[in-house]
């Protein structure tokens, strides 16, 4: 770099490392639940057994997913992929209604990177001890706090990452080959993937992924309109910011509300200035609301220079929280819950695939029947073992054979050879045949599937 | 002061965007496509779950790369979207709109807040 570059280089200010400072109040009390509430979710759903089996559970060799007293098949990705786009659309409806909570109190990001940075304060102290011990040469003091943090960091992103295996393992077998170090080698690779990542996005990486990596902060402004709750400065009233005596008459001193303190910058998790106005780097966490609010009753001042409102409440005009594109999400959004409850409900908890023999297309028998020759597959989606009764509904002529007897322990898939045989004098050609499966024990569950039934055309 | 023409068959930045969208995605579910179908015969994956259809090696190929080229679509519009929307030269190095936050010891601002060691 010559020289001239290097003088321009100098002019700038680099970010500098966000040391959060610890605040306390209404919101960060909110924060703390919400992470307490879904971390404890995360850690101890996994241990709790349902119907027989883990409560939640994403069994890949199985190909069965398990959530309480729901399980869902391949057949059943649709549910799945419903259910994600309830996710999604969730997301849209409470973002136009509330800004951006789900980054405040909700997303993985967020709520681990508040249980990180509390591992630092434990051990590291607040932001000026922290910001003093990075800056301070390395010493005992220095080399035993920050291998402690790494110690609680590390072993805080191992267990993570062991649970998260546990969502696809049984976990209570994977704690079992943990302690006995009898662990396989892609539950080791994905434990450490999941524990790396844990550890670099919560403990190293922190405001950088909502700032650059994060798609939902680029696009959620499209999701805003002037009556979606954001957090803002009220600029009115805190301007000219200054300093000043809890004494000072306000008006003689020409001055606003803001002391000009730099606490709301301070406690900003993402590093900015909320006075500068809505930014895209601002996650909602309303940390600054909570230590503007102390600060301004420490001064006798009324609280909210920095609040939860709405553009139109901040240039005096009135908000509304009905609006056409909340009630259109809503709507949308009760319609598709309503729809995948009622269709959850309404699952027939039996499949049945009937697969032509494609090596012929029929067989002539002696006394001049005709066979066709299927393989069946049977799923048994109950919690309950079931013997089935097979008939055919529309043709008269068909007689079925099967073997072995239809008979499927709970959550069994079963092979089965099924024939059909039928006089040739039954028809010509091709023929449309409707075979149904029903229990022969309770609960009822029946299920009609059509085939085609082969006939010679002469 | 020169006027500035439209020069024949430049394209704009949202052309050039899309149409580099478009050929990456094609070319990465192509590669996909071909690694992917040597391993795995796309008609057992959709026989498997949908054989009811009778649907015929050439649609099952066709689907199976319909579905690859629409996942990488998507990924590189998202590419495309992150970068054109993220922040511009010279942000590192505290360049662009707003400046890096000065914070200072907030008792300095007032004598009121106390009760912690601000420095």
């Amino acid at each position: 770099m010559s020289q001239q570059q290097d003088a321009a280089a100098s002019l700038y200010r680099k970010d500098p490392k966000v040391y959060p400072r610890d605040v306390k109040g209404r919101f960060a009390s909110l924060r703390k639940l919400a992470v307490l509430v879904l971390l404890g979710l995360y850690y101890i759903l996994p241990w709790v057994n349902w119907a027989g089996h883990q409560s939640v559970l994403f069994d890949l060799p199985a190909r069965k997913f398990y959530i309480f007293s729901l399980t869902f098949w391949p057949q059943d990705f649709i549910f799945l992929t419903l259910m994600l786009i309830i996710a999604g659309l969730s997301l849209f409806f409470v973002t136009a209604v509330a800004g951006r909570l789900w980054c405040g109190y909700a997303c993985p990001q967020t709520v681990w990177t508040e249980v990180f940075l509390w591992m630092e304060q434990l051990v590291e102290g607040d932001r000026n001890k922290r910001m003093k011990l990075d800056a301070s040469p390395w010493n005992k003091n220095k080399i035993l706090r920050k291998s402690a943090k790494q110690v609680l960091w590390i072993s805080f992103a191992l267990w993570t990452g062991f649970t998260f295996v546990g969502f696809f393992t049984p976990i209570r077998g994977l704690g079992e080959a943990v302690v006995t170090f009898q662990l396989g080698g892609w539950e080791t690779f994905w434990m450490l993937f999941y524990s790396f990542a844990t550890y670099g996005n919560a403990g190293i990486l922190r405001e950088q992924v909502c700032k650059y990596m994060c798609p939902y902060a680029r696009f959620q402004s499209a999701m805003f309109d002037k009556d979606t709750l954001v957090i803002a400065y009220d600029e009115a009233r805190g301007e000219p910011r200054g300093s000043r005596s809890k004494k000072d008459n306000l008006a003689e001193k020409g001055l606003g509300d803001c002391i000009g303190c730099t606490l709301c910058v301070q406690v900003c998790p993402t590093g900015i200035d909320i006075r500068e106005g809505l930014q895209i780097e601002c996650i909602a966490c309303a940390a600054c609301i909570d230590v503007c609010d102390q600060v301004m009753e420490k001064m006798d001042y009324k609280k909210g220079l920095i609040s939860y409102t709405t553009e139109h409440r901040l240039s005096g005009a009135e908000s509304h929280v009905f609006r056409p594109r909340i009630l259109v999400y809503a709507v949308l959004l009760l319609a598709l819950v309503a729809g995948v409850i009622f269709s959850v409900n309404n699952r027939v908890l039996l499949r049945a695939d009937l697969l032509r023999d494609r090596n012929a297309l029929y067989r002539e028998l002696p006394g001049n029947q005709i066979e066709n020759v299927y393989t069946l597959k049977l799923i048994n989606m109950d919690f309950k073992a079931h013997k089935y009764k097979i008939e055919v509904l529309n043709n008269d002529d068909i007689r079925l054979f099967i073997s072995p007897e239809p008979a499927l322990e709970a959550e069994e898939v079963g092979n089965f050879i099924l024939r059909m045989q039928a006089p040739v004098s039954a028809g010509k050609g091709s023929m449309k045949v409707d075979v149904k499966f029903s229990t022969l024990d309770e609960p009822v569950i029946e299920r009609t599937v059509s085939a085609r039934f082969l006939m010679p055309y002469e | 002061m020169t006027t500035q023409h439209p020069v024949n068959r430049r394209w704009n930045r949202k052309q050039r965007d899309w149409a580099v969208v478009f050929w990456i995605a094609f070319l990465a579910a192509s590669a996909g496509a071909f690694v992917l179908f040597g391993l795995v015969d796309p008609l057992d994956m959709v026989n498997s779950w949908a054989h009811e259809y009778d649907i015929g090696v050439r649609l099952a190929y066709g689907l199976a790369f319909a579905f690859l080229y629409l996942v990488c679509l998507l990924a590189s519009a998202l590419t495309m979207f992150m970068i054109r929307t993220g922040p511009s030269r010279g942000h590192a190095k505290g360049e662009g709109k707003r400046p890096v936050p000065e914070v200072r010891d907030p008792s300095l601002s007032s004598p009121d807040i106390d009760g912690e060691d601000w420095k």
